[in-house]
């Protein structure tokens, strides 16, 4: 069972944004998906647990071992698909998959080129293991990305808004892939896509202004809100109004008007009691924060 | 940006306005600094450097709107083609063309400022030209900016791609310096000035006879080749623009995807299990290879590098088609003529090596993936030293890539003599240092920048800025030039010469240098993401390794030894003085000393030398013998002796003290005690050792090596008196430190007395005396002295020769010393030797002949030679020239012996450079000037002259002398173009070659034309028989004695115009009609225009009355080979109309159709012949 411990880490960037503020948190083995809206420090995050940058202050252990003071054993267990995943220009697939192996150390020849195909298999590129890669569209890049992620058995596989640009069947399959991973693999999942979490994670953490709002599971999340949203519909011009007396935590226009969700007891009766969803415990957990 | 380029420009010019250190297009010279000679030459070669801006404005101009992805929304709007295109480019043009009037602001304000502050004298400034402001603005800024930008438009344009557009603006740098190949030869001049992109040379081309007053008046003009070429040129540029604004559209082109996703990619589902990997380990070796190969291919593969690679190509095979040239004929492609043409590629290798530094460590994080790659488990240094080796490895093959295209234009040109040794080592010393080192600096430059761009600017001011920087802040050490090390020079005779040791050690400590830093810059090398330097350092320090302390601490210390080494022999061992300081130091040494000049000195009568050369050990001993006379008339009692660093002589005269010595200008003050009397002689030994210590910062001294030691006697004797050569000699420079100006030679006197008493060579030391020499050397070597061989033996395994002058001659001596073949002939007793290298053996029956011919002709016009035997010798090609002592003559190996001559029927260069010396045994060492103006006439104009008259005995057609003529009569007109003080009339030549070789040649040869050959010829051999061998030495105006009653009264005016007077002839053929007559015949009618002006000494020309007889022909060919008929008439005005009756038809008619007088625009005076 392996498990990924972050104390206190914090960072500052330059511009005086605190991307990570005291961030603690315990993950184990399983998906964990790590739910944020834009600029809410998750690629932060996921660099710094992937060694690629340095938190000012705070502690990270994985299994035992100290990544900040001993990256390079560290890197061993990790597999990492960045935010964004790019490619050299004029490079097959294959060629790019064997670099990539090498640098994790699979060292011999033989080894290396049985993994090669076998991921290029599971990622249903096998046959296009020739072609430059800079000429795949966003989803086959994607593949290539966990592909390599993939190499040389990881404890921690680090995959950071790997859907973002990809229609629902590439995401599908992409979704697939990961989720056929042995059990004994941390894997982190960041996305802004709450139902991608819903629909993968065994546990997760809702970040916002570089802090965790929440952490547990998905079930627990919605527990916690069961009776507790309201939907109603109501006009445009209204909107100011119920913001001002009511708890909303979001809005969403339906055949061209608004409907809120509200959170606490029941206001009123034209405000319909509705089985939360994890989308509102995200809303609802980033409103409680600001 | 504008500004900053208009700042740029502002300074380099202001700089070159107002000093004297930095110039641009050549130096400023005797014309104004502000003349619109040089605002022309200013502003047409900072055109090139606008190249840069234009490249930034139209590159931005065409891709502007696509690049900030605007536009898919502006092209929406309702904007027409036509404005948007030429809208922009129009703008570029201004805006481009705004940086390069700083020109003009940096004129201005240089000819304002320098001479309020002292910088520069007024007077050398003139008056304000607006007009040339004008005309440099039209002819060359606005057309530049034009011709470049259309360019480098249209590949923006057409592919998109902002490096695509600088690799154009590249491309025309290249073709601009292809187009330079072709001034090589005077015969495609024309076609150089045409196909110069930026009219530079063209203008050369056009300014190239102007005299320092048309520098200073003329404004180039719209008309002739100028306006040819800016018509040409932009023409291509309307078509270029054109073509692109008709491929222009608003609308995107589609840029297809070539891997389009198939449909079906799902259904393959084969399941697999995962293969187990059973050891995970990180190889570095692995590693190292997966990071080279990759970075390896992703250089090779990247259009711009092939691009680059193709240009290099072009480059050297436009250099080796182009050929070895020299005067018209061809070198034989010897290995190190190709060794240097390769070397001629090196820049663009830099330019490969600068810009793949940046794209190799940028590359990663350009194409997003570094945050993969840098989350693997490898060690930092293993990308850092794979990325930099591959890029050495890409050079490396291109050189061999080099090599092999050498090596088969060799093969093409049937010549086998394949020297792979040479190609080796030339790579080893010259190549693979300079890649080395260039590769790890630039690359720890980007790593530790860590910022492209400035990486990049970095780079180019370490690479070329610093070239500037230094030269201005006077630092000469080759230590902090970028890969600074001392000029190899390859040699047949002698490898790589004396400095290869020195070469040696720059070349380590550049190598241990780079390495050590690029070892270092892994401390800073940014993995993951962070930016500062100081976070790179903090964070990198942590994760320091022993092994890679242990490795930085160990190449510190290996660069550190070396360079402590390096230094010690370039600084302290072996000192040099810096411009600024050798400047200082003349000046001190005229200052302290010059009360010593004209002091009285004894004379020389005879001089025995003992000689014995080391080659090996690049050491000398030399021992003379000498008598020595005061043949003054009073006592002498102090002697100032001159000493230099590497010869240190010993002067043992009996009597004579050591008084006092300046170890720093190496003077010292002896005095005689008792006197030396007036008429006593004295014997003196003056003991002289040549020696070399540890190697210097500027290469090593040629005079003794390993294979060809070659000195003369100056170099060996003491040198005496007061050296007026240690002054400084620029009339600028001079006038600038407040000194007196100087007399380049003493005025000509008509009654020159005791004035006559020295001559140009030897200045008053000695005349004609007796010499002898014991010469020895290594056992494998023939030592050469001057005379006649007595004696030769062999002692203590070296070689000893004596030699004993046959006839007393001047004290102008060399000696020689090298492994040397020999041919000798005979010829009625004296004895022809050529010493050749073994190497150079395919020329020599052609130079004996050169020999046995010049003999021939001047023993039977000027008199009997005076030696035994008459030497060529051959000598490393560390010098390119041909030198004339008593009865021998070293001859540089770089020419004669290497030039191809397999074709030469019968006259060429290398048989004029012999007789030319030849002649010298009669000009120059039977007879010498005395030593004031005029005194060079009668030794290089009568043997320049000799040697055409040797030539033309051979030449079956009269038009064949016209070829040679052509170089001397171009050699004169180019040469007083740039003439730095002023031009003199030939029997005033102050030793000025341009004059003495070029004019004083055509003059003489003319002159042979007009009153016959063996009237001049009579008049030389009755100057030689009064005065050869003796003192008072004559001066030129004692020859004009001896021609003048040679002369017919109907051409004494040719004594005044040519000899004492500056003419020059403007001819030209208006027309020339031919009428059939009724006897089949033709009459030609000549409308001819004829001028005659006589110049001053700066050039400004006044119209002479018109008197001439010319020269009138017409030829049958169109290649001006068979001049059917020609007569001579008289021109008394400026047009005249002449008809000539001839037997059929010719093609071309001329006047002067043999080129002999001079004239600066030959080209007019030839017409097609018209048919009425």
């Amino acid at each position: 069972m392996g498990k990924l411990k972050l104390t206190n880490l914090s960072k500052t960037y330059t511009n005086n944004v605190k991307a990570l503020d005291s961030i603690s948190i315990e993950i184990s083995s399983g998906m964990f998906g790590l739910l944020g809206p834009n600029g809410a420090g998750k690629s932060t995050l996921m660099r710094t647990i992937a060694t690629l940058q340095q938190p000012d202050s705070g502690s990270i252990e994985f299994n035992g071992l100290d990544p900040l003071s001993n990256p390079k054993e560290f890197r061993k267990s990790l597999g990492y698909l960045p935010q964004e995943f790019g490619v050299y220009p004029r490079i097959s697939a294959q060629q790019l998959l064997d670099h990539l192996a090498v640098l994790k150390g699979v060292s011999s020849k033989k080894e290396r080129k049985e993994l090669v195909d076998y991921l290029l298999h599971k990622v249903n590129l096998y046959d296009k293991r020739n072609k430059s890669v800079k000429g795949f569209s966003g989803g086959m890049k994607q593949r290539v990305g966990i592909a390599q992620a993939l190499i040389g058995n990881p404890k921690l596989l680090i995959v950071d808004e790997p859907t973002a640009g990809l229609d629902p069947g590439e995401r599908n399959r992409f979704y697939d892939l990961i989720s056929s991973i042995g059990e004994e693999v941390i894997v982190i999942l960041s996305t802004h896509i709450v139902d991608d979490v819903r629909e993968l994670c065994t546990d997760m953490a809702i970040m916002n202004h570089g802090k965790i709002v929440y952490n547990g599971t998905p079930q627990e999340g919605i527990a916690s809100l069961k009776g507790r949203v309201f939907e109603k519909q109501i006009n445009r011009n209204e909107l100011e109004e119920y913001h001002a007396n009511f708890q909303v935590i979001s809005n969403r226009l339906i055949g061209g008007k608004p409907v809120i969700h509200v959170e606490g007891e029941k206001p009123d009766s034209s405000f319909k009691a509705i089985e939360p969803s994890l989308e509102d415990v995200f809303f609802s957990k980033l409103q409680n924060q600001s | 940006m504008v500004y900053l380029f208009f700042f740029i420009v502002f300074l380099i010019v202001f700089a070159a306005t107002s000093s004297d250190n930095v110039s641009i297009g050549g130096a400023v010279g005797n014309v104004n600094r502000n003349s619109p000679h040089v605002i022309t030459t200013f502003t047409s070669v900072m055109t090139i450097f606008g190249l840069l801006f234009a490249a930034a404005f139209f590159n931005n101009a065409a891709l502007r709107d696509r690049k900030y992805e605007f536009q898919e929304i502006l092209f929406t709007t309702p904007i027409d083609k036509f404005g948007y295109f030429f809208g922009r480019f129009f703008a570029a043009i201004f805006l481009s063309s705004i940086p390069l009037l700083a020109v003009f602001a940096g004129v201005s304000l240089g000819s304002f400022i320098a001479p309020i502050v002292g910088w520069v004298e007024p007077d050398r400034f003139g008056a304000f030209s607006m007009q040339s402001f004008i005309a440099n603005y039209f002819l060359f800024i606005i057309p530049n900016m034009a011709i470049a930008g259309s360019i480098i438009f249209f590949l923006a344009q057409q592919f998109r791609s902002t490096i695509v557009s600088f690799v154009g603006a590249l491309l025309i740098i290249v073709a601009y310096s292809v187009s330079g190949q072709f001034l090589s030869d005077l015969d495609n001049e024309t076609l150089g000035a045409l196909t110069d992109t930026f009219g530079i040379r063209t203008y050369s081309v056009v300014s190239k006879y102007y005299t320092p007053l048309e520098k200073n008046t003329l404004i180039p003009s719209f008309s002739g080749l100028l306006i040819w070429n800016r018509l040409i040129w932009l023409g291509v540029a309307t078509i270029l623009t054109i073509v692109a604004y008709l491929n222009f559209s608003f609308s995107d082109k589609k840029i297809t995807r070539f891997t389009k996703e198939s449909a079906n990619e799902s259904s393959d589902k084969k399941s697999f299990n995962r293969p187990e990997v059973t050891h995970i380990q990180d190889s570095t070796i692995n590693q190292f290879r997966s990071f080279f190969l990759i970075n390896f291919k992703s250089i090779y593969k990247h259009v711009t590098f092939r691009i680059l690679f193709l240009f290099s190509i072009i480059l050297l095979l436009s250099d080796l088609i182009s050929g070895y040239e020299y005067f018209g004929l061809q070198s034989y492609p010897l290995t190190y003529k190709l060794t240097d043409s390769i070397q001629g590629t090196t820049i663009f290798l830099i330019i490969i090596l600068v810009f793949f530094s940046g794209e190799l460590i940028w590359r990663d994080r350009d194409f997003r993936i570094n945050e993969v790659v840098d989350s693997t488990p490898h060690s930092t240094l293993i990308p850092l030293f794979a990325k930099t080796l591959s890029l050495f490895s890409l050079t490396v093959l291109i050189h061999l890539f080099f090599v092999v295209l050498a090596i088969s234009y060799q093969l093409i040109n049937g010549f086998y003599q394949i020297e792979l040794g040479t190609y080796f080592w030339h790579f080893i010393y010259n190549a693979f240092p300079l890649y080395l080192a260039a590769c790890s600096l630039l690359v720890a430059i980007q790593v530790i920048f860590n910022h492209k761009y400035i990486g990049y600017l970095i780079s180019v001011i370490i690479i070329l800025g610093l070239d500037i920087i230094f030269l201005i802040m006077d630092i000469q050490s080759n230590m902090l030039f970028f890969t600074g090390k001392p000029f190899l020079l390859y040699s047949d005779m002698n490898g790589f010469g004396p400095s290869l040791t020195g070469v040696f050690w720059f070349n380590v400590y550049w190598i241990s240098l780079s390495l050590f830093v690029l070892i270092l810059s892994g401390l800073f090398w940014a993995r993951g993401s962070v930016s500062s330097l100081i976070d790179r350092l903090r964070i990198n320090r942590q994760k320091v390794t022993k092994s890679y302390f242990a490795l930085v601490l160990l190449s510190g210390v290996i660069w550190f030894g070396i360079a402590a080494n390096v230094y010690y022999n370039t600084q302290i061992l072996n000192p040099y003085m810096s411009v600024d300081e050798s400047e200082q130091m003349a000046l001190d040494y005229e200052k302290t000393y010059v009360s010593y000049k004209g002091m009285n000195h004894f004379k020389l009568i005879k001089a025995d030398y003992g000689i014995d050369i080391f080659p090996s050990d690049k050491r000398a001993e030399v021992r003379a013998d000498m008598l020595l006379i005061n043949p003054n008339d009073e006592p002498l009692d102090t002697l100032l002796l001159n000493v230099t660093r590497e010869w240190k002589g010993e002067l043992n005269i009996p009597n004579l003290k050591l008084v006092k010595e300046d170890t720093k200008h190496r003077v010292q003050f002896h005095v005689f005690d008792p006197p030396f009397m007036p008429g006593d002689t004295l014997k003196a030994v003056f003991k002289n050792t040549f020696e070399s210590n540890g190697f210097s910062n500027n290469g090593e001294s040629t005079s003794i090596i390993d294979n060809g030691s070659f000195f003369n006697n100056f170099a060996v004797l003491p040198d005496i008196g007061y050296s007026e050569g240690k002054e400084i000699s620029s009339k600028n420079k001079r006038k600038k430190f407040g000194l007196p100006p100087k007399d380049r030679m003493p005025e000509l006197k008509e009654d020159c007395g005791d004035d006559c008493l020295s001559n140009y060579l030897t200045q008053g030391y000695s005349d004609y005396i007796d010499v002898e020499t014991v010469i020895s050397t290594s056992n494998d070597q023939i030592a050469i002295a001057p005379g006649s061989l007595i004696e030769e033996w062999t002692e203590d395994g070296r070689n000893y020769y004596k030699y004993k002058v046959d006839y007393p001659s001047q004290n102008f001596y060399s000696f020689m010393s090298a492994d040397y073949q020999v041919a000798t002939r005979d010829w009625n007793g004296v004895s022809i030797e050529i010493y050749y290298d073994e190497k150079h053996s395919v020329n020599i029956e052609r130079m004996l002949n050169a020999v046995e011919r010049s003999l021939d002709y001047y023993t039977k016009n000027f008199g009997p030679y005076t030696h035994k035997q008459c030497r060529i010798i051959e000598f490393p090609r560390f010098s390119t020239f041909a030198q004339a002592f008593p009865g021998s003559m070293p001859y540089s190996e770089a020419f004669g012996f290497v030039i191809n001559l397999e074709d030469e029927e019968k006259n060429n260069v290398i048989d004029a450079v012999i007789a030319h010396e030849m002649a010298h045994q009669w000009w120059a060492h039977q007879l010498v000037g005395a030593n004031m103006q005029g005194g060079t006439m009668l030794s290089e104009s009568f043997s320049e002259y000799s040697s055409l008259m040797t030539m033309k005995s051979i030449a079956d057609n009269p038009m064949d002398m016209r070829e040679f003529l052509r170089y001397d009569h171009d050699r004169y007109l180019s040469g007083r173009s740039g003439e730095l003080e002023k031009e003199l009339p030939l029997y005033k030549v102050e030793n000025q070659s341009y004059i003495h070789y070029g004019k004083g040649s055509v003059i003489l040869y003319a002159l042979q034309d007009y009153i016959g050959e063996d009237k001049v010829n009579l008049a030389m051999r009755e100057f030689l028989e009064e005065h050869k061998y003796k003192t008072p030495y004559p001066t030129s105006l004692d020859f004009l004695s001896y021609l003048e009653p040679k002369v017919p009264d109907s051409l004494n005016y040719l004594i005044d115009d040519w000899f004492k007077e500056i003419t020059l002839y403007d001819n030209r053929l208006i027309e020339a009609i031919a009428s059939p007559l009724e006897n089949g015949k033709y009459e030609i009618t000549f409308e001819i225009e004829a001028r005659k002006v006589k110049a001053d000494s700066l050039g400004a020309e006044t119209v002479a009355q018109l008197n001439e007889w010319v020269d009138v022909g017409v030829f049958a060919d169109e290649d001006e080979k068979i001049l059917m008929h020609q007569k001579r008439i008289l021109l008394t005005s400026e047009k005249t109309t002449y008809r000539m009756e001839v037997d059929s038809l010719p093609v071309k008619a001329a006047i002067d159709p043999r080129h002999i007088l001079i004239d600066r625009i030959y080209s007019d005076n030839i017409r097609k012949v018209k048919l009425k």
